[in-house]
């Protein structure tokens, strides 16, 4: 078995990103909330990648001819979900800066009203 | 000392009033600040209606941003203390005073209201108690500091918290996660027990599967919080 395979790759690369996870949520560069799912990710990477039993279960049941292939899929397929997450987040947010804005000149009109008036 | 007692309210308008005019009774030499976290029902009208002071947010920000506003108007108005009430009759007004004297005795910086140091007849779910002893021992371990009643929201705080909570806050479930960076900047917490009503009308926002969730999330951010440096923020 070669040292450097997909497998002890995979298990680099989730340790690294894990890390890199939580130094941005120390130095409060990411939300805690927002942080879950790539610790979650970097997790189940990880156990995944830890032995070539996991994957090669997977595989079989699947009926995937060579099982680290499911390692990228599972990769593109965590992308994906991680996207929608966005996706929605980002949907809200839209939500909230248009009634900031609208607060916003509501107040300034109000303000604006109440000069006139003194 | 001038003292301002902080009810987060998100449509509680069948306790709002309640509270409003139990805080006064109990404590009045406090001015009351009714944050109204995009409350739908009429509890900004019933606040208003009982002569307190209200904030209301343009959309629900939760309890931690909701309380970070009390605390900014507390830290803008110059307040010396500043008290945490639950718009929604959980925490009783009439416990406040021995909340408050430590704090004004300087004694320490912070006192959380607890449910759980002696047997008080507050009942929780069985999944909340597991919650609890687990978050407890979680921050013991954590800061060495015996808190038994990590998310108790019924809160006195000084000057000097107020100060930095008005700048750092965690905007999902603070109770508990304030209790580890309380301690990493030295601020001095003490337990006091108070007795709780059962949630009088309205429903609890935390269902099974958010209490799981939250108590990911929750040990998470504690165990990040500690290894954050101290004097970040």
């Amino acid at each position: 078995m070669h040292l450097i395979n997909v497998y002890t790759l995979s298990i680099i690369f989730s340790v690294t990103f894990l890390f890199v996870v939580i130094e941005l949520v120390r130095k409060n560069k990411i939300q805690e909330r927002y942080s879950l799912l790539w610790i979650f990710m970097s997790i189940i990477l990880l156990i995944l990648s830890s032995s070539p039993f996991f994957i090669n279960t997977l595989a079989k049941l699947l009926y995937i001819v060579n099982p680290p292939s499911l390692l990228f899929l599972f990769g593109l397929v965590y992308l994906l979900i991680y996207n929608l997450h966005i996706t929605v987040v980002i949907s809200k947010q839209s939500e909230k800066i248009t009634r900031l804005a609208q607060e916003l000149a509501l107040l300034k009109q109000y303000k604006g009203n109440k000069e006139k008036n003194v | 000392m001038k003292i301002l007692t902080i009810i987060p309210a998100y449509n509680e308008e069948k306790t709002i009033t309640s509270v409003i005019s139990n805080v006064r009774r109990y404590i009045p030499e406090s001015d009351i600040l009714v944050v109204n976290d995009g409350s739908s029902d009429n509890t900004p009208l019933y606040a208003a209606a009982a002569n307190a002071m209200i904030i209301n947010l343009p959309f629900n920000l939760g309890i931690g941003g909701a309380m970070q506003t009390g605390y900014m108007f507390a830290r803008d108005n110059n307040y010396d203390i500043a008290v945490q009430v639950d718009g929604d009759g959980q925490h009783n007004p009439s416990d406040i005073q021995k909340l408050v004297k430590p704090v004004i005795d300087n004694l320490t910086d912070m006192v959380i209201g607890s449910r759980y140091i002696s047997r008080t007849s507050y009942k929780s779910t069985y999944l909340r108690r597991i919650g609890m002893v687990f978050f407890s021992a979680l921050v013991a371990f954590l800061t060495g500091n015996r808190v038994r009643d990590t998310t108790s929201g019924f809160r006195v705080v000084n000057r000097d918290i107020i100060n930095y909570f008005a700048k750092n806050y965690p905007i999902d479930y603070p109770e508990v996660d304030v209790l580890v960076k309380l301690h990493k900047k030295g601020f001095r917490i003490m337990e006091i027990p108070v007795e709780m009503n059962r949630r009088q009308c309205g429903r609890s926002s935390i269902t099974p599967f958010r209490s799981v969730y939250y108590m990911i999330k929750v040990s998470i951010s504690l165990l990040i919080g500690a290894i954050r440096p101290a004097d970040s923020q």
